[in-house]
């Protein structure tokens, strides 16, 4: 074998990654397949930057201090129907996540409560408030239905994953000392799993503020009915100071919510330690 | 020797049990009083609910015989390509550029504070904006119909995958880093060897996630007039059709079913 010329090194050849290539095709292809097809004048693009901007310049330029109050009174519905939602929520949630822990109780059951997490989970809350408005009016009871149903799936999905991280040692002893099924619970689990479960309740609670604002939109009450009356009816400065009321009341009530959560979590020392849950931006409107 | 049976041991006495903490009695007071006064400002009533779910209604009716027609239906197969090519487009633009957004908010990616403040400025509102919000703002301002749903999209996937991304940029090894720097790299050349490398395969698979988000918010912002499956929601939804608008809901969720399916395999195999 010859040695290879001075100065250079002979490379290893890179092993051909035949799942990535495939992979990577695939999505090629479905990208242009996509691109092609889509019905888009694609020429709009062009005008769409300019047209955002002079909407911008509308929306925040022609802001009256005068729709403060109304919008402020909307954003504090908006926070109502999310909380009266989470509390809805989680009257139903607690009481099935015990009936969906594997720990806790036998696996059929655990499978057959999980999947009616899972098919609560997957309908968007968006679809429940279209389905609840013909049953509630365009009043804010339909956003609460909406939010509240919407949110049993995600926070029986969070609180059995919390029973099932419990330490046996508790359980142990009360079976120990024989303890009933129901004492076993209730000196056993709930004192495991309570803070947690009120930290994720609070956290629904945040991500549901934002859900409920979006859910105005297609007429469930809130500030969102009111961006969207603006946006229809080219009240463009109403609509603009919506937003930023969305944004702001959003930030105020996720401090307070924050601060109580870390409080919880890690006790009155260090409130700045603990882990906490990132808010998921698509929480809302997607569990 | 001692009898055991005549030793009667003292009944243990219990320590005291601790009173609850005022934080805990502060917390239940200040959750039982919001609830009460929200319930009030949203005129709650558990009479409208139990009167409301019972009585016959359409609604409840379509859900429990919907039209699986819908299925074969033409016209909601395309509205149903439709959203799957607006998910396909904005993963491919939003979660493309998400890559250099996150990188550009990393101090060794990124080394003007100024700049990278700007960007994570721009990451921090975009994430505080819902899709359906964005989607009602592009109809609003370029019009009803798919491009606005692609530009919400965009924005949204923007906001997702690089939240993800610049987290786990957060947690890579410097070393190599170091070494491409010592090495003379220039900054592209540095971020092409040393740290596209190492987020990858994560990259790739949030890249996956966020189709599966994409698909699934697409199917909603049709509502607002941006296109995709929505809009034959809405257009059931005005004719007061429930049997096929469950149809169609139902029809979504096979769809979004076997879609998550393949895309969590996929991830699976990247990470």
């Amino acid at each position: 074998m010859p040695a290879p010329p001075a100065g250079t090194v002979e490379l290893p050849r890179r092993p051909l990654d035949v799942f990535r290539w495939v992979f990577g095709a695939g999505a090629v292809v479905l990208i242009l397949w996509s691109l092609l097809r889509i019905d888009i004048k694609w020429s709009r693009l062009w005008d769409a930057p300019s047209d955002l901007w002079t909407i911008g310049t509308l929306m925040f330029g022609r802001m009256e201090s005068g729709d403060i109050g109304k919008l402020s009174g909307a954003m504090w519905e908006s926070i109502a129907i999310a909380w009266l939602g989470t509390i809805i929520a989680a009257v139903f949630a607690i009481p099935l996540s015990f009936l969906a822990a594997e720990n806790l109780v036998g696996r059929p059951v655990a499978w057959v409560t999980r999947q009616v997490f899972n098919i609560l989970r997957a309908v968007p809350e968006v679809i429940l408030a279209l389905a609840f408005i013909p049953l509630f009016g365009l009043t804010p009871m339909a956003g609460v239905m909406a939010i509240g149903v919407g949110s049993i799936g995600t926070l029986g999905k969070l609180f059995y994953e919390i029973h099932e991280g419990i330490k046996t040692g508790p359980l142990e002893a009360a079976d120990a000392v024989g303890a009933s099924r129901l004492q076993r619970m209730r000196w056993g689990v709930i004192p495991q799993v309570t803070p947690e479960m009120t930290s994720f309740l609070l956290y629904r609670f945040e991500v549901n503020i934002r859900a409920s604002a979006v859910l105005g939109l297609v007429g469930a009450g809130g500030i969102g009915s009111d961006i969207s009356q603006a946006l229809l009816f080219k009240d463009w400065g109403t609509a603009g100071l919506g937003l930023i009321i969305v944004v702001v009341g959003t930030i105020i009530v996720d401090t307070i919510s924050g601060a109580v959560r870390r409080r919880i979590v890690s006790g009155r020392q260090s409130a700045t330690t603990t882990t906490e849950p990132e808010l998921a931006i698509t929480g809302g409107v997607l569990g | 020797m001692t009898h055991l049976d005549t030793v009667v041991p003292d009944a243990p006495t219990l320590p005291r049990k601790p009173r609850p903490a005022l934080f805990t009695i502060a917390t239940i007071a200040a959750a039982i009083a919001l609830t009460i006064v929200t319930a009030r400002s949203v005129d709650f009533s558990f009479g409208e609910i139990i009167g409301n779910l019972s009585r016959k209604n359409s609604v409840v009716e379509g859900l429990l015989n919907p039209d699986w027609g819908q299925i074969w239906s033409r016209r909601s197969r395309s509205a149903f390509i439709e959203t799957l090519q607006l998910a396909v487009l904005g993963t491919a633009t939003g979660a493309t550029l998400a890559l250099p957004l996150a990188l550009w908010t990393t101090t060794f990616g990124n080394p003007n504070r100024w700049i990278r403040t700007v960007v994570r400025s721009f990451n921090n509102v975009n994430r505080a904006i819902p899709d359906l919000l964005w989607a009602s703002l592009f109809v609003a301002s370029v019009g009803i119909g798919a491009l606005s749903g692609l530009l919400a999209l965009f924005f949204f996937s923007l906001a997702v995958t690089t939240k993800l991304t610049s987290d786990t940029l957060d947690g890579i090894d410097m070393g190599p880093i170091e070494a491409a720097n010592a090495a003379g790299a220039s900054l592209p050349k540095m971020l092409r060897t040393a740290v596209v490398p190492q987020i990858l395969p994560a990259y790739a698979s949030f890249v996956l996630y966020n189709f599966e988000l994409n698909l699934r918010a697409s199917a909603v912002l049709g509502l607002v007039g941006a296109g995709g499956i929505g809009l034959r929601i809405e257009f059931f939804r005005g004719r007061g059709d429930w049997e096929a608008l469950w149809g169609l809901v139902f029809m979504f969720f096979i769809v979004v079913f076997v879609v998550e399916r393949l895309s969590v395999t996929l991830r699976r195999r990247l990470v």
